[in-house]
């Protein structure tokens, strides 16, 4: 018999023998407005009150597609197309906002450094995709890259080959739009899909998988980075221009000792980071969490030596992970010193004071 | 060196074949072969599904929007009817006539004709809308005869018959296939938007709520197993099921 009738006669019986229903039962959210629409109650709770953190798992969830990517979450004319299905709410890390902070499970703190890829914190992210992919926990994962103007752009990275791409190593500092490509990554995978985000996407991956098992079936591995705020592209880009960068020409965006450093071809741009508190956005002036606390395995610059980044392992399946890149010798390990988090992780708990406000 | 001699057929041999070939010239001056068909006053018979003229039921279309998706050539575009149902039109300046559309069309509404010849004046009139595909386009015909040719395992045979073959195909019948329902595989991760709900042609969907719990169903003896709540389901929670 031919390979592919062996292949269609199996999908009849799995057709014949899964398990299927024609009745099912859904939990309607609750409105605090009531007589609103769905969309109404988050924009009236979380856009306008400006606690949204732009993590973009309600534009993921939407079943029509319409809430609109952009600076903000905006939704024209919700008021006819909306279906008032109530996903928006439903998945939303803050439409009941309690505040994360400190490190949360970290059983281990370790630094590493990839040998196989070349970069900043992002190698070790990559490393870590890279062996669960080859370890078959994963087939798919998600990585933020950029295109000429330094605006973020998603990679479905299915081959390690696939990494030579230049523009998907290097931090962007600018919101990328991760979790409406998770959706789609989750369509399309068989094995797993692993993800990496800043503490606002993890959560709106961990809220996905709280409510909608498809997600939590799919969602393999999720990396968190270490993050103290992220910038609205539209704003960052003009913010440095007006500093004098260059895009065509800019290499690396990097943060070290409170500086901000913008690399070029021919010149370098520094200034500190306090003066971007002004383009700082309002969802990020009220997150308490610095290092991802919900993520499996967390990985960031601060508490190791330079060229070392480092990783704070949550979840057995990030152990088993690490273990692996051991046993290959894909990087070195040392020690890592999680008293310097401290200062951030305090630094970043006072903001529950503007939450209040 | 060996000399090659032509071999002696004999007197009564000779005569033979030279009686069949004046028989053949004698046959051909009173009724000439010809392979090729005079066309128009003559049709070449083509076999019943031969790809030809698409048309059109608009009584049968589920609006799946399958015929338009398929189209490798982008020839078929959907228009909005008043009936606020979205049917195709097709241009034959692009379409490349490999029905793919008649295949995958879930319910039937497309099917072909033997009609492999319709003349347009410029390529505006090539599009094809919505209203022409459900009559049979008004063609001139000029054919008294049919030709028909058959291949045994001596020759070509070529026979032409004077009746006049009808263009149009009877209606196919969809193959019988296993009857698929379609069920839902992930009742949790549904998110009760509705779409399968608005998309079912058959309304074999439906949704209530009662006390902040929705129950959705799915009446199996209504649906018709076309797929489109499956493709249309953003959470990939409907499957089709063998009923």
């Amino acid at each position: 018999m031919h390979d592919a009738d062996i292949k269609a006669c199996e999908e009849v019986i799995k057709m014949a023998t899964e398990a299927a229903e024609s009745k099912w039962e859904i939990k309607v959210p609750d409105k605090p407005l009531k007589d609103k629409l769905y969309f109404e109650n988050l924009k009236s709770v979380v856009i306008d009150t400006e606690i949204c953190s732009r993590c973009l798992t309600c534009a993921a969830v939407c079943p029509g597609g319409i809430i609109v990517v952009g600076d903000k979450v905006d939704f024209p004319d919700y008021e006819t197309k909306c279906l008032d299905c109530g996903a928006c709410v439903r998945v939303c890390p803050r439409f009941v906002y309690e505040p994360l902070s400190g490190m949360g499970s970290s059983t281990a703190f370790i630094a590493g450094r990839s040998k196989r890829f070349a970069g900043q914190d992002g190698a070790m992210v990559t490393e870590l995709i890279v062996s669960a992919m080859e370890m078959g926990i994963i087939d798919r994962g998600l990585f933020a890259g950029r295109n000429e103007n330094w605006e973020t752009e998603m990679f479905h990275v299915r081959d390690p080959e696939q990494l030579a791409i230049t523009t998907l190593s290097g931090t962007k500092y600018t919101f990328a739009d991760v979790l409406p490509e998770l959706k789609k990554a989750v369509k399309f995978t068989k094995n797993g899909v692993g993800v990496v985000g800043t503490p606002c996407i993890v959560s709106g991956v961990r809220k996905l998988q709280q409510e909608y098992p498809i997600f939590r079936e799919k969602v393999k591995l999720v990396v968190g980075l270490f993050c103290t705020e992220n910038f609205h592209y539209s704003a960052i880009s003009q913010y440095l221009r007006d500093k004098g960068v260059d895009f065509s020409k800019l290499v690396k965006t990097d943060i070290t000792m409170g500086k901000f450093i913008a690399t070029m071809t021919d010149s370098e741009v520094k200034f500190k980071v306090k003066a971007l508190e002004e383009i700082l956005p309002s969802g990020c002036n009220v997150c308490c969490d610095f290092t991802a606390v919900e993520a499996d395995v967390s990985v960031g610059s601060v508490g190791s030596v330079p060229g070392y980044s480092t990783i704070s392992v949550r979840e057995a399946i990030a152990v088993k992970i690490l273990d692996y890149i051991k046993e290959q010798g894909y990087a070195e390990f040392g020690e890592g010193d999680p008293g310097q988090l401290g200062f951030l992780v305090g630094h970043k708990k006072k903001r529950a004071e503007n939450l209040k406000k | 060196m060996k000399k090659v001699t032509v071999q002696d057929q004999g007197l009564v041999e000779k005569t033979k074949c030279h009686a069949a070939a004046i028989g053949v010239a004698m046959k051909e001056s009173v009724y000439p072969l010809t392979a090729t068909v005079q066309y128009p006053r003559q049709r070449k018979k083509m076999p019943d599904n031969f790809r030809g003229y698409i048309l059109f039921d608009p009584d049968k279309c589920i609006n799946c929007w399958e015929c338009a998706f398929i189209c490798p050539a982008n020839a078929i575009r959907m228009k909005e009817a008043p009936n606020k149902k979205y049917y195709p039109t097709i241009d034959y300046g692009k379409c490349i006539f490999c029905h793919f559309c008649i295949d995958s069309c879930t319910d039937s509404a497309l099917r072909t004709t033997k009609i492999h010849d319709v003349a347009y004046k410029d390529m505006d009139e090539m599009v094809t809308l919505t209203e022409e595909m459900i009559e049979p386009p008004e063609i001139v015909r000029e054919d008294t005869k049919l030709v028909e040719y058959q291949i045994d395992d001596k020759d070509l045979q070529i026979t032409k018959t004077r009746e006049v073959d009808n263009l149009f195909v009877d209606e196919v019948p969809p193959s019988v296939e296993i009857p698929v329902v379609s069920q839902c595989i992930d009742g949790a991760s549904c998110i009760g938007c509705h779409v399968c709900e608005y998309v079912c042609g058959s309304g074999a969907i439906s949704s209530s709520i009662a006390n902040g719990v929705m129950n959705m169903a799915i009446d199996t003896d209504n649906c018709t197993g076309c797929g489109l709540c499956v493709k249309e389901c953003t959470m990939q929670i409907l499957k089709l099921v063998r009923k």
